[in-house]
């Protein structure tokens, strides 16, 4: 990778709004993203995901949004720009039947579609085979029919297709939605893996937050605002003490008792995960936690037992979206 | 980004979806087969035949085709320019005393096998083409043999079909064959030669819509292709271009059925071909125009069995309409490809502009409103 591509601005985005009729659906939102960069879009439905990508894919007409946009440092404001920049980025939508016709093998697939961005046969199939090659795409299966592939296969060959015409930038909708559980790690190391080796800038919109193992940065979106772009690593350092967190298992469990823990000096936040179990984030750690406990005990709450451990992504956007709920709610 | 990756994937889809293929080939397979099967040889076929006129205008003996002896025109017509017919004997019996005598003398030509049929002009002949009231034309056939019976019946078209074109005859021809006391009814074989007109333009376009009407709703990655640099223009382009080829490849079977089983086609086989062509293209754009307004494939096929019951309907062919609504009729095609088929095959004229021009001008109609249907529908990958 040369220092110049390490560099070089792929995505640019600055002040984009967009509105559909009165509706405001993205309230001013900037960022800018680096060749080979794995952005990571999260935000609960609704929150405004697929409407900056279809901004960045020149989906949505110019008459709906205001700002600065460049994609490949094209903008999709002006129509004649499109082709271009569509010849330029790569799409994985959510349903396999939405980018694979299942009636054709996997290579006439890549035939239908490389033919498309002008590239020849043989060109398009050297890089199918590269591309099935990293996949782990089993090479007695490129010549038979896509209906008999398994959902994982299937969506491997949907994510070549994103990338036969080796595009810079390759956006994906939710690409571990619907598959199995243990196959979601497998899908999220393939997308690093071709991310490593083709060095191409990635989208990926997800609801899935463990798919922030495998991105550079990440965007919280919420009802349409950006809330952070950033570093996952970074944004849980933020956290009180660097987001050191204590979780407690508590016997009757109540939010009586979450009230008690609440009024304690250090406490920061607390979120509960699940029945009997809660986390809580302090500062001062180290000298706050053995106050907390001899705290908790005087009030008669029960510990069942406790643990440390470092926050989570997951944690992080709970909490960045709590935090967002209550700003909310003081405003009201 | 040419089209043509997009062309072959069209027919890559076509080639998969076998349903729809054999509806298209098949249903005209099979109906060439059974009308051909019934209607038997056709133009092939040759007959004598005696001729009886009784019109009134007497004769001057020369056969020049301005004279006011439409008689003569016709029995000349039957001697010399007809395949189907030669004539063996002509009467002239303006008298009743001379006629009985004639229908006694064909009679037995007939029962010897001398002639196959003999025709009556009646007396107002010449008059009924002067004064454009459809001239009465009445035949005579040896009812023991059916399978002449029948195919007389569509043959004597052709010197009907070449007299009105030698005297610009606008109205058409009434003809009677009295003394049908045989098994088949004197209507049956009439019925089927009038009724491949419609039934192949309603086969035609029912199945070249019903393989168009999924083309754009039934295609999941489509809204995919374009997020490549393909265009909605060149999406329908390459659509109504492979749809268009195998519609021609259903022209030609038909067409290569027709010609073989002979077909009774008094005019030319090329622009039989021709018109089959042009209506089945009218049938693939209203597909087309299905496929783009249609959000679901649910919602294409009921549109599909609506238009075809209304394209049927109110074609003018079936029931008559009130006045008010009976304009709705130039804004269907089978109003227009029914009589260019009957035109051609059972009248002997050359293929008619003004159907041609009104079946195109259907077709773009559909195409342009499936174009702009396609261009605002929302789209979403
Ligand atoms: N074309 C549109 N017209 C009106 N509202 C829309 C349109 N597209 C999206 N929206 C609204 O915008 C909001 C954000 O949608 P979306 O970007 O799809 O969210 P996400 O992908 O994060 O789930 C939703 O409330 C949705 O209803
Ligand atoms: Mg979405």
């Amino acid at each position: 990778m040369s220092s110049y591509n390490a560099v070089k601005i792929m995505v640019d985005v600055q002040n984009l709004n967009v509105a559909f009729g009165n509706k405001k659906i993205i309230h001013d939102v900037s960022f800018s993203v680096k060749k080979g960069e794995i952005i990571g879009m999260f935000g609960i439905s609704g929150a405004g995901k697929t409407t900056i990508i279809r901004v960045l894919t020149c989906q949505i007409e110019k008459k709906n949004w205001t700002g600065n946009v460049k994609v490949s440092d094209l903008t999709p404001a002006k129509k004649k720009n499109h082709s271009k920049i569509l010849a330029n980025i790569g799409y994985v939508p959510q349903l396999e039947t939405l980018n694979l016709y299942f009636d054709f093998k996997p290579m006439v697939n890549v035939d239908v579609f490389a033919s498309n961005y002008g590239m020849n046969k043989k060109e398009a199939k050297e890089i199918a085979r590269s591309l099935f090659t990293i996949l782990d795409i089993p090479e007695d299966t490129w010549d038979k029919s896509l209906k008999k592939m398994s959902g994982g296969e299937k969506k491997r060959v949907s994510m070549a297709l994103g990338l036969i015409h080796r595009p810079e930038i390759l956006f994906l909708d939710e690409p571990t939605t619907g598959v199995d559980a243990s196959k979601r790690y497998d899908i999220l190391s393939y997308l690093k893996k071709l991310n490593r080796q083709l060095n191409t800038t990635m989208f990926i919109i997800t609801h899935d937050l463990e798919a922030a193992l495998i991105c550079d940065k990440v965007a919280i979106l919420r009802e349409g605002k950006l809330l952070e772009f950033e570093v996952p690593q970074k944004l849980i350092l933020s956290l009180p003490s660097e987001g050191l967190v204590v979780r407690f298992i508590i016997e009757g469990l109540n939010n009586d008792k979450i009230n008690i823990i609440k009024k304690f000096v250090s406490v920061q936040k607390i979120i509960r995960v699940g029945n009997e179990m809660l986390e809580v984030l302090m500062n001062n750690f180290e000298e706050s936690l053995p106050k907390l406990i001899q705290y908790m005990m005087e009030k008669g709450i029960k510990i069942n037992s406790m643990s440390r451990d470092v926050a989570t992504f997951r944690r992080y956007f709970q909490l960045r979206i709590q935090e967002e709920e209550e700003k909310e709610k003081i405003l009201m | 980004m040419n089209i043509t990756g997009l062309i072959r994937k069209e027919f890559g889809r076509i080639k998969s979806d076998k349903r729809t293929l054999i509806l298209l080939f098949f249903i005209p397979f099979i109906l060439i087969l059974i009308f051909g099967l019934t209607t038997g040889g056709g133009p092939t076929a040759f007959f004598n035949a005696a001729i009886i006129s009784r019109d009134e205008i007497s004769c001057k003996g020369d056969f020049s085709s301005d004279s006011d002896e439409y008689d003569q025109i016709f029995i000349s017509i039957v001697e010399n320019n007809c395949s189907a017919f030669g004539l063996y004997k002509s009467f002239n019996s303006t008298n009743e005393l001379e006629y009985n005598y004639s229908i006694e003398a064909c009679k037995e030509l007939l029962k010897n096998e001398l002639i196959d049929v003999f025709i009556v002009l009646p007396a107002n002949f010449s008059e009924s083409v002067k004064n454009e009231v459809d001239p009465v034309l009445i035949y005579y056939v040896d009812g023991s043999d059916l399978n002449a019976v029948n195919s007389i019946e569509v043959a004597i078209q052709e010197p009907i079909a070449l007299f009105r074109i030698e005297t610009d005859l606008l109205t058409n021809f009434t003809t009677m064959a009295p003394y049908m006391e045989f098994d088949v009814p004197f209507w049956e074989s009439q019925i089927l030669n009038y009724a491949i007109p419609i039934l192949l333009s309603m086969i035609i376009i029912g199945t070249t819509m019903n393989l168009t009407s999924l083309s754009i709703v039934a295609e999941g990655p489509l809204p995919r292709m374009l997020l490549t640099p393909a265009a909605k223009n060149e999406v329908i382009a390459s659509k109504l271009i492979a749809y268009s080829v195998i519609m021609v490849l259903q022209s030609t079977e038909i067409f290569v059925m027709t010609a073989f089983f002979g077909l009774y086609c008094l005019g030319s086989l090329f622009d039989f071909y021709l018109s089959l062509i042009v209506i089945g293209f009218c049938g693939i754009s209203m597909g087309l125009f299905i496929s783009a307004i249609s959000t679901t494939e649910q919602a294409a096929n009921q549109l599909y069995i609506m238009m075809f019951i209304i394209i049927t309907l109110f074609s003018g062919q079936f029931i008559s309409l009130a006045p008010e609504i009976r304009p709705i009729i130039y804004f269907l095609p089978l109003s227009h490809a029914t009589p260019l088929i009957t035109e051609i095959t059972l009248k002997g004229f050359s293929i008619n502009l003004k159907y041609v021009l009104s079946l195109g001008l259907i077709s773009l109609i559909f195409i342009s409103l499936a174009y702009i249907a396609y261009r605002f529908k929302k789209v979403e990958v």
